[in-house]
This record gives C-alpha cells, structure tokens and sequence, in this order.
C-alpha cells in the first residue's frame, strides 16, 4: 500500500538542535535502551512526530531552527513506511498556513514541521520527567490530560 | 538460705555489676527490672556459676565464653571473672529453752581467668572460696561445695534457678515421656532425700554382706561354708547386675528420646511437603512466570506503540487537521478535486453500459456517441496539474485521519485498555513470583532434610532402643531369680548357723541389718507415696489458685496431680486425663510449672530461694496477676527477673510484695530504645535504682511506637 503513496520528504534531512539530542537517545529505543518503560519511543521519529503534534495542540510558537546549531537525527525516508504521517505533515502546513498550495513544497512543509518539533520536543521532554512514575507512565498521563482539555487554537 | 547480694566482675555483659536481694520476710520480692538483652538470663547463669561452677554453665560450659565480647586487651588478655554471692543460712536448734534459730552469713566467692587470644579464650579451672561473716571479718571455710549442696543441692538447681522457657521441660510434649518422668523423679528424689535413704540402704546391705562373709569364715569347709560363700557370689552378681540394669535404663531413655527426636524431624520434613510435587510446581510457577512476562512485555510493546500509531497524532492534532480538512473540502465543492469518477467511467466503457442505463457500445452509433463523451470527461481529468494531483491524493488518502464526530478520544481509549491490561498482568505476575519464592523456600528447606536418612537412623535408635529394653527384661529377670535363690540359700544359711555355737551372734547382727533395711525401705516408701502426695496436692492447689480466674482454661481443667510415677498429669471434665502441650494455653502451661517448682520447694521445707528469669511471658491480665500472687505467698525468696512488659498490670502487687526494685539498663540500646545517650562505649549492663513505676535519664525508654518511626533521628 505504501507503494501507492509518494513521499514528498524523502531527500529531507530532519534536523534538532544539538541541546534536544539528548532526549533522544535517552527515550528512544533505537538509542540503545531496551527498558520499554524508561524510553516509551520504538524509534526517535515517533518523538520528533509527537513533538509535533503537542505544539501543534498546545499552540506553541514554532521555533526557528536556524538560530541553533542543530544535527540530523533522522532522514525523510522515514516516512516511505508511514504514508499516513506524510499526510498529516501535509494537512498540518495547510492548517497552519491556510495555504493549500503548500502540498508542492515539501522543504516548507517540512521547515513548518521542525519549527513546531522544537518548539514542542522541550514540552515532552517535561511530559516524561514530571510525574511520580516511569517516563512511559509520566507521558501517558500529561497526554490523557492534554487531551482531555480543550486544545489552544490560534 | 536466702540469697543477700551478688555481684560480678567481667561476667559477659555483667562487666561490674552489685544486686542486693530483698531478704525481708515480710516483703520477700526482689525484681529486676530489665528489657530484652539487658542482663537478666545473664545474671541467672552467674549466680549458679557462683554456686555450682563451670557444670551450671550452658553446654557445662564448654565452649561458653565468659568474659564481655568486647574486651579489647586494653586490660590485659588475662581477663579476671569473679562471682561473688552473701547468703544467709538459717538453723535450728533445740535448746533449754524452746527451739533456737541461728542466722549465719556466708560470703562465696568464684573466680576464673579467661586468657583472650584473638577471636579464641582458654579458661583457667575456677577457684572458689567460702567465708564465714561475723561482726568482726571472715573466717573461711573449708570445703565450700558441701555447704552449697546442704542448702542448694546441685539436683535442684533447675527449682532454684528457672529460666520461664526452660521450666517447661517438666510437662513440654517434644520430649520423651520417660525423661519428663525422670526430670520430676530426679527433682521430688533431691528434694525429699530419697537419694540419702537409698544410700542408707546400700550401706546396710553391704553390712548384711560383711556379717555373711563372718559366717563363711566359722564354717570353714562345711556346708555353710558352701552357702555363705554362693551367697557372697549372689552379692556381688547382685550388685554387677544392678549396675548394669541401671545403666541399661538409662540407655533406654537416652533412646528413647533419640526416636522421639527423629520422629519430629521427620514429621517436620514431611509437612514441609513432598519433593518432587515440589519440583514440578516450581516448574510450573516458572512457566507461569514467564509466560506472564511475555505477556507483560507484549503489553509494554502496545503502551510503547501507543505512540507510533496515528491515533496519538490524530487526537492531539484535531483542530490543525479540521482546518486543513475545511480547505480540502472546498476544492472539493468547487470541483477543484475531481472526485473518483475516473475509474467508474472507465468501469462503465468497459461494461459498455452507461450509469443511466444506456448503451456504451461502440458499434453502435448512440453507444459510439456516448462513449466518446465519456472518454472525454476521463481525459479532462486526467489533465490536472501536479497539484491537483497531490491534493487529490491528500482528499483521498488521508480519509483515516479524519476526525470521526461523535466518538471520543480514540488515543484515550486505547490507552485506558492498555493501563487495564498492565495493571491486571502485574497483579498476576506479582502473585506469581510470591508463590515461586514461597516453593522455593520450601524446597530449600526439604534439600536439607534427608528423610531417608533421618528413618534409618530412627530405625537404628529403635533397635538400640529395644536392645536396651530387651537386656533390662534379662537382667530383671537375671535379679529375680538370684533375690529368690538369695532367699533359699539365707534360709539355709540361717539354720545352719544356728547349729553353730558362734552363729548366735551373726544370727543377731544379720537380723539387725534385717529390720533396718525393712525400716529404711518403709521410710523410703513412705515418703515416696506421702511426701509425693503432698507435693502434688499443693501443687494442684496452687496451680488450681492461678488459673481459678481463666474462664477459659478453668471450664475444662479439673485438677493435676504428680501420678506414682512422676508424670504431671491435669485432668478434664468426666477425669479425662488433658494434655498439658496440646489443651493447655501458654499461661496455664506456665502456672503449671511455676506451680510445681513452688511446691516442691514448699513441701521439702527447705528454705531456699526462687529465682525466675521472665516468669510472666506469655500471661496475660488476671492469670499473670494471679500467678505473680500466688508465687509470692508460696515462695521463702522470689526473685524475678522481669521485662517491662510482665511488670505491666502487676505494678501494685510488686508495690506491695517487693522489698527491692532495681532496673537495669544495656546502654547499647541507644538510640533505638532508649531516649537518653548513656555515653558508655563499652557493652555492659548498668543499674539504677528506679523502681517498677519510674525511670531516670539512664533507663528512660522510647514507647514502641517512638522506637519504629526511629524518633531519635
């Protein structure tokens, strides 16, 4: 089925700043931890994706990435075994542009996507920390809540 | 004798320590108050090390240490160890003028070295000395241990010095029931001097035998000669075959005990349960475990997934994507994204049959027409840009990640599913390892227990057991059997002797030695049965006296009596004989014992002291009052060594009865147990002079409640 899908991220670098790295070698399981409690992430893409999406939720203010020394943590090909996140990276650079026309620039829709990425990597880093239990345990909570609040729409 | 002051130098924890006990006959109770490891059994050893030596010692002292633990060397490795007892005796005299009592002092003093090499000690052989006290100094006296056995005999030190738990072994059931026997035998014979007649007895038996040996030598070569003679070889096969059956008596108790013991191990091992079902259901709680494990780690891998799948982006994202839904629905209204008609269209051309039901075709003009029209349409779909293209895509793929209306939080609802699962499988696989853990343990304990072995070596002391049963039978009957020809041979001796002119006289001295062997054995009997009696009744009393306020053992216990035989017997409803490990609570099973001790004391009217370490355990309101009561008022001296817990309800009795009161402290205790720093390095025991009701900076203890929640930090 995948096949039937075009990914328009596929050359894209996907970029952090070197200071969020740590996060993800430290919750993701593909950083060498195999303890599913203390890293809840299988691969450091579903952070960088949920990172997204909790800015977007939260409406934070995306990040310019181009103010901080950052390092590629993963490589748009990522998405070939995914089609339905490249559909949501799309559907979210027309939510926040209002620009349908946008669909034919991946390097923008993905600029969108990083910005919203650090702006929200530092919200589920404190998502993992704060709370009583395991990380996996920490972030299911502050997710539960988070979706049981009215989302912030600019 | 009553006990005056003790005191001890370097014994274990007592390091230097002074006890002065209540000789008042009036107020007759001294106790020591001391908490656990403070002293108490410490101070029960040192007083019968005093009296009796290294063989009062537990183990008779080998291997026992004597000096404090944590002797440095700082002193000497020679540590010195005295023990030193005041006691007072008091005795009567019949004088001119009515019965006289005399009280004498005596000072007892033992000491030991103990040369401390390391973690090893060697002790000197202990020295002790014996001092007559006078207003005007000490005399000393020469062998100390006969007046110790006149006034404490070595036989009772288990009535004079009780330790509560020990005092049980009269009526505890995990012993045989002929060395309970032989306990109370042993105790009653002590106490009520049976030992002295039987003593008497042999005497004059071997008087008997001197007087026959005389009239072997009158009748040289003669018969009676002959008679004298085999009854002198009766004699001494007499006396070799009741050695050996004495010795072959106590070999079947010693036995016997021995299966009793291996009877209880096995049982033991064998409630622990059975080996192998063992094995096989740790098997199976393994298997469990880590079937629960994989499902546990399944059910971590779907929490983890939880944030891979699309429900967390979908939900989280909700707002963003109705927006971007709202713009792609336009395009869609405007036709601006073609809808799926391409492939109907071409569906329809294929089949040649239009969507109204007209005909597609192509030989046939109309169907040529239409089909030319449809073909149109599908090319001008066709012709979208690239943009139209992706949208198109978009409006169509991304169907999965609309927002369904009406349902709620799908991420939620998964989420509550995978807590539910987690939670339930770590119940499971948390009961799992508690019962593997538990199987384990007994398992560990069957691996020691070889009940093969234990059964042959049970198999060997029942034999030995029976051979020594077997030879007590033999030589019962050997003994029969030479007492009747013993009897035929004296009634020949004795006629013939009195054809003899000189046989008269050995006639009288042989009838002498007759009657007075007839008296002692009466006596002996007498006191057996009278004196027995006494003991029994009294103690009966008195146990009667301690429990009378115990509904509950009071409905189903009647009376106990000490049988013939010596066993303690307490008897039921209807004289159903009770026993005393099985139907008798702990407090009555104490008062039982204290109430036997007493009254054996009592009835021997020595006058000597009790002194009991922790007599109180395991009673309880009325009953421990009672008891504590009775023992007083039945006791010459009563000292008690007491936790704070049995002082507590019995604090007015003790205010009435005792004449000393002391306590004592183990600093070690601070700071869990003791509210105060008693600033002393050393371990050793020190005393205070507080009484049953009050504490000093020394001996002020935490309440439990502080000493948990560890108060002093």
């Amino acid at each position: 089925m995948a096949d039937r899908y075009f990914n328009p991220f596929q050359a894209i670098d996907i970029n952090v700043p070197v200071d969020l790295h740590e996060a993800f070698t430290r919750y993701c399981q593909t950083g060498g931890n195999a303890v599913i409690d203390q890293s809840p992430f299988p691969r450091m893409v579903d952070l960088w994706f949920l990172a997204v999406c909790v800015a977007a939720r939260l409406n934070l203010e995306p990040v310019d990435t181009a103010q901080y020394e950052t390092r590629k943590i993963i490589d748009g090909s990522i998405f070939g075994s995914d089609p339905w996140r490249v559909h949501t990276l799309m559907l979210i650079a027309i939510g926040k542009t209002g620009d349908v026309q946008i669909v034919s620039e991946p390097r923008k829709m993905m600029s969108i996507a990083s910005a919203l990425a650090v702006a929200g990597l530092p919200k589920v880093n404190e998502m993992l920390k704060n709370g009583n239990a395991e990380p996996i345990w920490n972030l299911s909570d502050a997710i539960d809540t988070a979706l049981r609040s009215p989302a912030r729409i600019a | 004798m009553k006990l005056l002051r003790a005191s001890f130098e370097n014994f274990r924890l007592l390091r230097d320590l002074e006890l002065k006990f209540s000789s008042d006959p009036e107020r007759k109770l001294t106790v020591v108050r001391a908490a656990n490891e403070s002293g108490k059994t410490t101070i029960l050893n040192g007083l019968q090390w005093a009296l009796y030596g290294d063989a009062a010692l537990p183990g008779k002292g080998e291997d026992f240490r004597l000096h404090p633990i944590d002797w440095d060397g700082s002193g000497g490795h020679r540590v010195p160890i005295v023990a030193t007892v005041e006691f007072e005796v008091t005795t009567y005299r019949r004088g001119p003028s009515g019965l006289r009592e005399t009280r004498r002092k005596f000072r007892l003093v033992r000491s030991a070295f103990e040369e401390v090499n390391g973690k090893t000690s060697r002790r000197s052989p202990s020295t002790v000395r014996l001092f007559a006290l006078n207003d005007t100094g000490a005399s000393p006296i020469d062998a100390p241990e006969a007046l110790i056995n006149d006034e404490l005999p070595p036989e009772l030190r288990d009535i004079f010095f009780t330790d509560g738990d020990r005092a049980l072994s009269f009526i505890e059931a995990d012993v045989a029931v002929s060395t309970k026997r032989e306990r109370v035998q042993r105790a009653i014979r002590a106490l009520l001097g049976l030992g002295v007649i039987e003593e008497a007895i042999r005497h004059v038996r071997k008087a008997s035998s001197d007087v026959n040996k005389q009239a072997k030598q009158i009748g040289a070569g003669s018969e009676l000669n002959k008679i004298a003679s085999r009854l002198e070889a009766i004699d001494e096969d007499g006396l070799k075959l009741e050695g050996e059956l004495d010795d072959a008596e106590q070999q079947f108790v010693a036995f016997d005990e021995k299966v009793e013991e291996t009877d209880r191990k096995i049982a033991t091992a064998l409630q622990k349960g059975d080996k192998e079902k063992l094995q096989k259901d740790l098997e199976l709680a393994l298997r469990k475990i880590k079937h629960l494990d994989d499902q546990l780690t399944a059910a971590n891998k779907e929490h983890s997934a939880l944030f891979r799948g699309q429900y967390v982006a979908t939900d989280l994202l909700s707002p963003v994507l109705d927006r971007a839904f709202g713009k792609l629905e336009e395009l869609h209204d405007q036709g601006k994204i073609p809808n799926t008609t391409i492939p109907v269209l071409e569906d329809r051309l294929s089949a040649e049959l239009c969507i109204c039901g007209e005909t597609l075709k192509p030989g046939e003009p109309d169907g040529q027409r239409r089909r030319e029209h449809v073909q149109r349409l599908i090319d001008d779909s066709k012709r979208v840009d690239e943009i139209q293209e992706i949208i198109t895509d978009l409006y169509y793929g991304a169907k999965s990640l609309r927002p369904v209306s009406d349902a709620g939080s799908r991420w939620r609802e998964e989420y509550g599913k995978i807590v539910k699962s987690r939670d339930g499988l770590q119940v499971l696989s948390d009961e799992a390892g508690r019962e593997f853990r538990a199987l384990e343990l007994q398992l560990d304990a069957l691996r020691d227990t070889d009940i093969q072995g234990l059964r042959e070596a049970r198999r060997q002391y029942k034999d030995q057991r029976d051979r020594s049963l077997s030879k007590q039978s033999s030589l019962g009957t050997q003994l029969a059997g030479l007492r009747r020809e013993q009897e035929v041979l004296k009634h020949e001796r004795d006629r013939l002797l009195r054809e003899q002119e000189k046989g008269a006289r050995i006639i009288a001295e042989l009838e002498v030695t007759q009657d007075v062997t007839r008296v002692l054995q009466s006596a002996y009997e007498r006191i057996t049965h009278d004196e027995l009696k006494k003991v029994s009744d009294l103690m009966n009393s008195i146990f009667l006296e301690m429990i009378g306020a115990d509904p509950e053992q009071g409905a189903i216990i009647r009376r106990a009596e000490i049988s013939p035989d010596f066993d303690i017997i307490v008897y039921g409803p209807n004289d159903r004989t009770l026993n005393p490990d099985r139907d008798l609570n702990g407090a009555s099973r104490r008062a039982l014992t204290l109430a036997f001790i007493l009254a054996l004391t009592k009835v021997s009217e020595v006058e000597a002291p009790n002194v009991i370490d922790t007599p109180l355990g395991m009673t309880s309101g009325y009953v421990k009052r009672s008891i504590l009561r009775t023992a007083v008022r039945e006791s010459a001296q009563l000292v008690l060594l007491l936790t704070h817990d049995e002082i507590a309800g019995c604090e007015d009795i003790i205010g009435e009865a005792a004449g000393v009161v002391l306590t004592l402290t183990n600093p070690a205790h601070y700071p869990k147990m003791l509210v105060n720093d008693p600033h002393v390095a050393e371990r050793k025991v020190l005393r205070c002079e507080c009484d049953h009701r009050h504490a000093c900076r020394l001996c002020q203890r935490r309440t439990d409640a502080e000493a948990a929640l560890g108060v002093a930090t």
